[in-house]
C-alpha cells in the first residue's frame, strides 16, 4: 500500500506541535581521531590519546583492523571533562586497538533483520524498537549498534545488501495501524505471527535525545495518534551532555502531556558506572552529600529531578557489563543505590552481545551473573531489581544462576551449572519462562560456550536452527 | 567537528538535505545553504540526500575550498533557520559543477 511521503499531522498534534520550540546546543563534540593526530583539539584535550597510543591507531587506518571503521570516535565536551579523571570513562569512549584484534562476531547482531518489516523498525515482541537516528553525542567503543552508527552494509532478508536505514513517519504510523487492525480482527493475536497489539514503540538508534525537540515532537505525536501507549526513548545523553534535558525539552514534553494525557514516557537511560554521574573529590572518591547519599554532578542530578518529578515519565537504566569499565561489584552497587534514589529503577544488566570484535569487550557470562550477584549483597530488595539478560536470537534471556556444587547423578555437572530463563520470545509469549541448564563453562561469552554441555534445553536455545544463526567467522 | 556545505550549493541549493537533517542545523541564504558547526551531530544523512555532492565531512573537504568552515560558521549565525524542502534555484543545474562560484555568493 502506498504511503503518504510527508508526515501530516492531525488537527491536535498541529495545536501541540505550533508550542515546540527548538533549541541551540554546544554539545562540544569531536569527531574521529584526525584531530587529535593534527593537534586541532583543545590544548586541554591533546593528551587525552598519547603520541604512542594514536601512532598504532594510524598504523591501523586502512587495514581489517581500522578501528574508526569498526566503530567511528566520538565524545563530547561534557564527556571529556568526566574521562579525564576515569579510567573506566577513558576506556568506555577511547578507541583501543584491542578492538579489531579478533574479528569474529556477527555482521546483524542480534539478527535484527529477520524481525524488520518495515526500513528503521524491529517489531520483536509486544514492543517496536525504532532506528530514529545513526549516531549519538559520543560514542561507546563497545556499542552493540556499531553497524548502524559505522553504517555498515548488512545482508538482508530479500538477499540485498545495504546499510541500515531510519524510520519514517508515515511508513511506521501506517504499519502500526495495520498491525493493530489485524490484531483486533483477529481476536487479539495477529493472525500470522501471534503477537500482540502494538502498545509500545523505543525510539532509539542511535540516541534518540540528539533530535531536536521538534523532531521529538513529531515522533510522539504520530506515535501517539497511531495508538501507542508508552514511548521509549533510549538515550545516554544523561551521561554525554545532560544539557539537553533543558527547559525547552520539558515544555515540550509538558504540552505533550497536555494533549496526550494517557501516553506514557519510558526515559530508558544508560549508565554504566557511577563515574558517568557522581563528583570526585582530588583524591578520585566519591563525596558524601550531607543531606544523604553521594554528590551528583550538578547538571545530571537537575536532568533527572527534572525527569522524575514528571508523573507521566518513568526513568529505567539499563547497561552491559564490559570488561576494563564496569567489572567491580563495589561500583555495580554504589550505581545502583544512587539511581534508585534518585528515581532511576535498575532495570537490565547485559552481557555483551556477539558483536564484531566483541571479544575485546565481553566478561564471561559466569563472571557477568557473579558480578551482578556480588553487587547486590548489601543492597535493599527494591534497589536491586536488576535481572542479568543475554539477547539470544530467540529472546531475552535471563542468566538467572550460577551453582558451584554438581547436580548429584547427572553427568556433565560436576562443576556445576547455569541456568537460563527466556524471559520473552521475539515473536509471542508462549515460550516465556522456559528454561535451559548447561555444565558450566568458565570461559563462555556466547551461547556457543556452553553448546557441548547441555543438561536441559526446555528453552530450545542450543538447537541446530539457534546454531545456524550464531556467530559467524 | 561538523558537516560543511561546499562552493557546489552556491546557485542550486537544491534543500534536500534540510528535511534529512534530524536536528534542523541548516540555515539559508539567497543562493546558498550552510551548516551551524555547533548544532551539527555529524550524523551524515545530508552527504547522500545532496544530488550535486556539495556536502562534505570536515576532514575531508577538499583543501580549496577551507575556507568553508568559517562561511558556514559565519553565516549559520546570521541566516534564517530553513526546515522545509523547497524548489531548487531555476538555473540549478546550470550551475552545478561550475568551478569559481564563491564569488557569487550573496550574503
Amino acid at each position: 500500500m502506498p504511503t503518504q511521503r510527508k508526515y501530516q499531522p492531525t488537527e491536535k498534534a498541529q495545536a501541540f506541535l505550533a508550542k515546540v520550540e527548538n533549541a541551540k546546543y554546544d554539545r562540544g563534540i569531536i569527531t574521529g581521531l584526525k584531530k587529535y593526530i593534527d593537534k586541532k583539539v583543545s590544548e586541554d584535550m591533546q593528551d587525552f590519546y598519547s603520541e604512542e597510543e594514536l601512532q598504532v591507531l594510524i598504523d591501523m587506518k586502512n587495514t581489517d583492523r581500522d578501528v574508526e571503521a569498526r566503530m567511528p570516535v566520538k565524545i563530547t565536551n561534557h564527556y571529556y571533562q568526566i574521562a579525564k579523571n576515569s579510567k573506566a570513562v577513558q576506556t568506555l569512549v577511547k578507541a583501543s586497538p584491542k578492538e579489531t584484534f579478533d574479528l569474529e562476531g556477527a555482521p546483524d547482531p542480534g539478527n535484527q533483520m529477520s524481525y524488520s518489516p518495515i526500513e528503521g523498525l524491529i517489531h520483536k515482541y509486544e514492543l517496536g524498537l525504532i532506528y530514529v537516528i545513526n549516531t549519538c553525542s559520543a560514542h561507546c567503543r563497545f556499542c552493540y549498534r556499531e553497524e548502524l552508527i559505522a553504517k555498515k552494509e548488512i545482508l538482508r532478508e530479500d538477499g540485498t545488501v545495504a546499510s541500515k536505514g531510519l524510520a519514517k513517519i508515515p511508513e511506521l504510523v501506517n504499519y502500526i495501524q495495520e498491525h493493530n487492525k489485524l490484531v483486533e480482527e483477529n481476536g487479539g493475536k495477529h493472525p500470522e505471527t501471534n503477537r500482540e497489539k502494538l502498545r509500545e514503540i523505543l525510539m532509539s538508534g542511535g540516541d534518540a535525545m540528539v533530535l531536536g525537540n521538534k523532531n521529538l515532537a513529531e515522533w510522539f505525536s504520530a506515535l501517539a495518534d497511531a495508538g501507542i501507549e508508552s514511548i521509549r526513548l533510549g538515550t545516554k545523553e544523561l551521561a554525554f551532555y545532560p544539557d539537553r534535558f533543558d527547559r525547552t525539552f520539558f515544555n515540550m514534553v509538558d504540552d505533550f502531556h497536555a494533549a496526550y494525557p494517557e501516553v506514557q514516557l519510558r526515559v530508558m537511560v544508560h549508565f554504566n558506572h557511577p563515574d558517568e554521574f557522581l563528583q570526585k573529590d582530588d583524591n578520585g572518591n566519591y563525596i558524601e552529600n550531607p543531606e544523604g547519599g553521594l554528590l551528583w554532578i550538578e547538571n545530571t542530578k537537575h536532568a533527572v529531578k527534572e525527569l522524575a518529578d514528571r508523573k507521566f515519565i518513568i526513568i529505567e537504566n539499563q547497561a552491559p557489563f564490559i570488561k576494563g569499565i564496569n567489572e567491580d561489584p563495589n561500583d555495580i552497587r554504589i550505581m545502583q543505590r544512587e539511581l534508585k534514589r534518585n528515581r532511576i529503577n535498575n532495570h537490565y544488566f547485559f552481557c555483551g552481545r556477539d558483536i564484531i570484535g566483541h571479544k575485546a569487550f565481553n566478561l564471561t557470562i559466569e563472571d557477568a551473573w557473579k558480578l551482578l550477584n556480588d553487587s547486590q549483597k548489601g543492597l535493599s530488595g527494591v534497589e536491586a531489581s536488576a535481572r542479568l539478560s543475554i539477547t539470544h536470537y530467540l529472546g531475552k534471556t535471563e542468566v538467572v544462576a550460577v551453582t558451584n556444587e554438581p547436580i548429584p547423578g547427572i553427568p556433565g555437572t560436576e562443576n556445576g551449572v547455569v541456568i537460563f530463563k527466556l524471559l520473552r520470545g521475539t515473536a509471542d509469549a508462549k515460550n516465556k519462562g522456559q528454561v535451559a541448564i548447561v555444565g558450566r563453562n568458565p570461559e563462555a561469552i556466547w551461547f556457543s560456550g556452553y553448546e557441548d554441555r547441555v543438561i536441559i534445553d526446555e528453552a530450545g536455545l542450543f538447537t541446530e536452527s539457534m546454531k545456524e544463526t550464531s556467530s559467524v567467522s | 567537528m561538523a558537516f560543511v556545505v561546499g562552493e557546489n550549493c552556491i546557485n542550486c541549493k537544491h534543500t534536500s538535505c534540510v528535511e534529512v537533517c534530524p536536528v534542523n542545523c541548516f540555515y539559508e541564504g539567497p543562493n546558498f545553504l550552510v551548516i551551524n558547526p555547533d548544532e551539527c551531530i555529524d550524523c551524515e544523512e545530508c552527504v547522500p540526500a545532496c544530488p550535486i555532492g556539495a556536502i562534505y565531512s570536515e576532514d575531508d573537504l577538499p583543501e580549496d575550498q577551507e575556507h568553508f568552515l568559517d562561511i558556514n560558521a559565519e553565516l549559520s549565525d546570521i541566516w534564517p533557520q530553513i526546515t522545509e524542502v523547497k524548489e531548487a534555484l531555476p538555473d540549478a543545474d546550470k550551475w552545478d559543477g561550475i568551478e569559481g562560484k564563491l564569488n557569487y555568493l550573496e550574503r
